[in-house]
């Protein structure tokens, strides 16, 4: 791998096999009726990818196009059937934010949790704790349970403490959807100066304004394939 | 196995505190209820098999000759029961971030080993009031405890890894550890089984480890070293195939789940 990229991807495929039976009482039944258990498709298929640190890459395609999948093959949660990906330094993904959130502990457990999840040590995060809750503006309930929070709440420690792992790679799907605009205007100022500092982000959007006011690179995908992949020029290099 | 541990060290004793500290929230009585819990486990099966069914043991009180017994069998039996669903619970973390998904089975039993330590703390008052002696052979404990944990690790494994695909797993596991805990001398001395059904200890990995428990512990003795030999062995060879499974396994999980 170069030393500027930091994602590759090469010839990448995913099959898939969608299991339908969940328990043995239905899975036998199924193998009587001579049912295969479910059914094996192709989520990509031979996708090539190669994306520069400081790069911003937007991704767009429609629902089941397999954006998601391409995401977590990135982010390293599932492999691929076939070819080969690489990726270099720490990943943040904010796909669903908050997960491995626990509703009983507070604010602050969760948020060095969380932190610990996405690769921080517990020094590193002690050095950017009051710079998490300040983002988040948080500090009159970060020793509560977050079960109490709002959503908005949740969703801005869940934000803050992602954005703060100081990550190599941004991963970022659809979540400047949700949050009131005044959240997202943040967010997406922060993200912004994370960019200006260098940082690498991968969008996936169904909103293909927003991904062409952001993203400097566009790839298209459908039914698992790259269809398109162009520059855009008018997507700001925030600086 | 060992550089997994090293580099992922924080993020597990994390893990693990999320799950003591979680446990028991909203509950008055709190952490508490992990020594509560056996200790009024072992008095209601004290009462019932020293006054109602009587069950001879030699030399100590029977509720300490149960304690000894029951306390690590606890320990095992749930961790298989929280590992068959630390995967299923950690959907949403398995399907968004990688690390090493051994570290959830990990955690989930280092959990129990601290309720096990914690509950450790009745029987050795108990120990104390009916003055039981201590030798030197108590030291014992430590490789004893150790097998155990490689044991429980790598049936740990298999079961999280096929609860995901299968829910059943834990059905039939909830039914399986009822039988084996019959299969092993928990509730009554070994002695009392018919010499024809011995085998059934040989093989039992678990009954030859509550065995050593307690001759170490209650008759101040060493534990039968050729049976121990072999449990270590089987314990490590499963430990091996147990883990190269999950491995094999591990990614796919994102995609099952």
């Amino acid at each position: 791998m170069l030393s500027n990229v930091v994602i590759s991807l090469d010839h990448v495929s995913k099959l898939f096999y969608k299991q339908e039976q969940r328990t043995m009482k239905e899975l036998i039944p199924a193998l009587f009726r001579g049912g295969k258990g479910g059914n094996w498709f192709w989520a990509l298929q031979d996708v090539s990818l190669q994306v520069k640190r400081g790069d911003t890459v937007g991704i767009v395609g429609s629902n089941g196009s397999g954006k998601s999948t391409l995401l977590k093959l990135i982010a390293g949660v599932t492999r691929p059937t076939e070819g080969k990906i690489g990726t270099s330094g720490r990943i943040a993904p904010l796909i669903e934010l908050g997960a491995g959130f626990h509703s009983e502990l507070t604010g602050r457990e969760n948020a060095y949790l969380n932190g610990v999840i996405l690769g921080m040590t517990r020094k590193e995060i002690d050095a950017k704790f009051q710079e998490i809750v300040n983002f988040a503006d948080l500090w009159d309930f970060i020793d509560q349970p977050i079960k109490h929070y709002s959503s908005g709440m949740y969703l801005r420690l869940a934000f803050s403490v992602a954005i703060h792992t100081a990550p190599e790679i941004l991963l970022v799907d659809e979540i400047l959807a949700v949050g009131d605009e005044e959240f997202q205007k943040k967010c997406l100022s922060k993200i912004g100066e994370y960019l200006h500092k260098g940082g690498t982000l991968l969008f996936v959007s169904h909103d293909i304004k927003l991904v062409k006011q952001i993203c400097t690179h566009i790839v298209h995908i459908e039914k698992g394939k790259i269809i398109r992949s162009y520059e855009n020029p008018q997507g700001k290099k925030r600086s | 196995m060992f550089q997994v541990f090293m580099r992922h060290r924080e993020l597990l004793s994390e893990l693990t505190k999320r799950e003591i500290k979680s446990r028991y929230k909203q509950s008055i009585l709190g952490y508490a209820w992990v020594i509560l819990n056996p200790f009024f486990q072992m008095l209601v099966m004290a009462f019932v098999f020293s006054h109602i069914m009587r069950v001879p043991v030699i030399g100590v009180p029977y509720a300490l000759y149960l304690y000894v017994g029951l306390l690590p069998w606890t320990l095992f039996s749930n961790s298989l029961i929280s590992s068959a669903n630390v995967l299923v619970n950690n959907a949403s973390l398995i399907t968004k971030i990688y690390f090493p998904r051994e570290i959830f089975v990990l955690s989930t039993i280092f959990a129990k080993i601290v309720d096990f330590a914690l509950a450790s703390i009745v029987l050795v008052l108990f120990m104390v009031y009916f003055r039981v002696p201590i030798t030197w052979n108590i030291v014992w404990f430590i490789p004893i405890f150790l097998i155990q944990q490689i044991f429980t690790y790598s049936v740990s494994l298999l079961v999280s890894a096929c609860n995901l695909f299968y829910r059943d797993i834990q059905y039939v596991l909830n039914l399986g550890i009822v039988i084996w805990m019959y299969l092993t001398p928990v509730i009554y001395p070994v002695e009392l089984l018919p010499d024809k059904y011995r085998w059934i200890f040989q093989v039992n990995p678990m009954a030859v480890l509550i065995n050593a428990y307690r001759q170490v512990v209650l008759s101040g003795s060493s534990p039968n070293l050729v049976s121990l030999g072999v449990a270590a062995g089987v314990s490590c060879a499963f430990f091996i195939v147990a883990r190269w499974i999950f491995n094999k396994l591990e990614g796919i999980f994102a995609d099952v789940v």
